[in-house]
């Protein structure tokens, strides 16, 4: 242990993560760690503490109490720009893209390749759009889709393909999807599917946040269930199947201990 | 094929509209006042109202673009002036300059931080700091000992002739500040990383927050930009004066407001032709100027003002969702 410990610890660890929004209590002393090459299912109903987490791991809530190691090092400033730099991407249904601006200037939107020009720094326009209409291409876009055109003109499978292309090509090492498959198609969500499970082929860590117990037993490594912010399961796929685990979503982690003791 | 192209124009390019009114305007007008409007002086004095107007409302379309309103620009417009006249006639026309921009810069600095530390609706904060700054103007110039007119020998330098007291080509120099003024901040806003989060933070905070940008800071600076082109343009109109008054800038915020909306600026934040803004304030001030060398009263100006507004308003959303609804 204390030999190889440099080298073994987990990528995020997260120790007695509390977190209180006036009364309501959204964390309750949350523990949990997750490794590179993984792909985590974190599952529970609305208001079971997920997305909080996953809103402290990404920078946008500062938890009251507890601790986040990210590659070891202990997280002291709790903002998205932080995380970014961490290299953990987050991609929600709704935000990460802007309608009003083109896919290119989407793309690159916050960390902006630049060209200095009487040492003024201007856009390189040519990067954004070579990088953008690489990822259009690789992901699955409409042919008649340029890197020009504006975001509002996309269907909700081709934003989440840009979101991910972008995941991708900032060399992440964390990738937390929250719900990425509302909304879609069912062609589309197995497109954006097969694209969570190449991140973690690559050597990422993907924690994929879903209410469907089914669809992301298919896909993960390793399932967390979250109930009432505390974390209530916390399995590798082998060792459950996604009905029993949808019974302890259903019934609640401790219920069935108690079935489980009965029986 | 032909009509999907044009389409696509209308998407792209939000000041098309106001564009294509200026151009029926002119010929309108044109022809329609026997030489009184479309002549070599009353172009050049349409060119110098344009020119304070369309600063003002660039600077306005900035805060605009970040999804605040800035209503006090009147105010900071009529402070600029103050502050230049005020102080021309003994520090000289760059520092007098210098001291109207640092004065507009700390309203800016103060509307923008007011708005994003508090979340106080911009609207209702600029509405204030408008009544407010009013105040402070009109009691600046009732004191005692305060000299807001430069006399007539002071008026003659490069410098004074540079800031609004002289022509250059026989249009006045602030006509020239307003089109280095325009190119500039279109450099800024379509052609570096400021400007992508500007318009961004307009389009979604919530997600340019998520890509790791400071959206208060971006407003804050928005409003600091909006608040020094106000002053700039004060202290064109007051070097071109060589007088002002505490009332001096009333009602501009309303034009330059209205020359955001004619411009196709989206109220909500997001969307900012520049280039159309300016030749909103280009419209604004043609149809004024064609009142008034028709000999229509100017409160018929205010009334013609609203109902453009609201005209243009509804017709930039038609135009818009007719350009959308192609895919």
């Amino acid at each position: 242990m204390s030999a190889t410990s440099n080298n073994s610890h987990p990528l995020i660890e997260v120790r007695n993560l509390d977190l209180h929004f006036g009364a309501f209590h959204a964390l309750k002393n949350v523990s949990v760690s997750f490794d590179s090459g993984q792909l985590i299912g974190l599952v529970g109903d609305n208001g079971a503490g997920k997305t909080t987490l996953i809103k402290v791991l990404s920078g946008i809530h500062k938890p009251n109490s507890g601790e986040v190691y990210f590659d070891g090092e202990r997280v002291k400033e709790f903002h998205p720009k932080q995380a970014i730099r961490f290299g953990i991407e987050t991609l929600q249904q709704s935000v990460g893209l802007c309608d009003n601006l083109s896919i290119a200037r989407n793309f690159y939107l916050g960390r902006e390749p630049i060209k200095h020009w009487f040492g003024i720094p201007f856009l390189d326009f040519k990067k954004m759009r070579e990088a953008s209409t690489k990822v259009i291409r690789t992901f699955g876009l409409r042919d008649n889709v340029s890197a020009d055109d504006q975001v509002e003109m996309l269907s909700g499978g081709e934003r989440q393909s840009i979101k991910i292309g972008r995941a991708v090509e900032f060399k992440n090492r964390v990738v937390i999807m929250d719900e990425p498959t509302n909304h879609l198609s069912v062609r589309e969500r197995e497109h954006v599917n097969e694209l969570a499970q190449q991140l973690r082929d690559q050597g990422l860590l993907v924690i994929y946040i879903t209410h469907d117990i089914h669809q992301v037993h298919k896909l993960a490594d390793r399932i967390v269930i979250m109930e009432n912010g505390e974390k209530v399961t916390d399995v590798a796929k082998h060792e459950m199947t996604s009905d029993e685990l949808e019974e302890v979503i259903r019934f609640g982690g401790r219920d069935v201990e108690k079935e489980e003791v009965t029986v | 094929m032909m009509n999907i192209s044009i389409r696509q124009l209308v998407r792209q390019h939000n000041e098309i509209g106001i564009i294509l009114i200026a151009i029926l305007m002119v010929t309108l007008f044109t022809t329609t006042s026997f030489d009184k409007w479309a002549n070599a002086y009353n172009l050049a004095s349409i060119a110098q109202i344009t020119a304070t107007l369309g600063l003002l409302a660039l600077g306005a379309s900035l805060v605009m673009g970040t999804g605040e309103i800035d209503i006090s620009v009147g105010s900071t417009f009529g402070i600029g002036a103050l502050a230049y006249l005020g102080t021309v006639a003994t520090i000289g026309p760059i520092p007098a300059m210098l001291l109207a921009a640092v004065a507009g810069a700390a309203i800016g600095l103060f509307n923008g931080f007011i708005v994003t530390r508090f979340g106080v609706s911009s609207l209702l904060l600029t509405l204030s700091t408008l009544l407010v700054f009013r105040g402070v103007a009109i009691a600046l110039t009732e004191i005692e000992g305060l000299s807001f007119s430069v006399p007539y020998d002071q008026r003659s330098g490069f410098f004074y002739q540079l800031f609004g007291g002289g022509d250059i080509l026989g249009i006045n120099t602030g006509f020239w500040w307003l089109i280095l003024g325009l190119l500039l901040l279109m450099a800024f806003l379509y052609a570096t990383p400021g400007g992508n989060r500007l318009l961004a933070v307009g389009g979604s905070a919530e997600s340019a927050r998520s890509r790791g940008i400071r959206v208060t800071r971006v407003k804050v600076r928005a409003f600091v930009i909006c608040g020094v082109l106000a002053a700039l343009a004060g202290t064109l109109e007051g070097g071109k004066l060589g007088f002002a008054d505490g009332g001096m800038g009333r009602l501009m915020e309303l034009q330059a407001i209205a020359a955001c909306v004619l411009g196709g600026c989206a109220l909500l934040g997001g969307r900012v032709p520049l280039t159309g803004v300016v030749v909103g304030a280009f419209v604004l001030s043609s149809i004024q100027s064609y009142l008034v060398v028709n000999g229509v009263q100017p409160q018929w100006f205010m009334l013609l003002l609203g109902v453009i507004v609201v005209t243009a308003a509804i017709s930039d959303r038609a135009l818009r969702d007719w350009a959308l609804r192609s895919r």
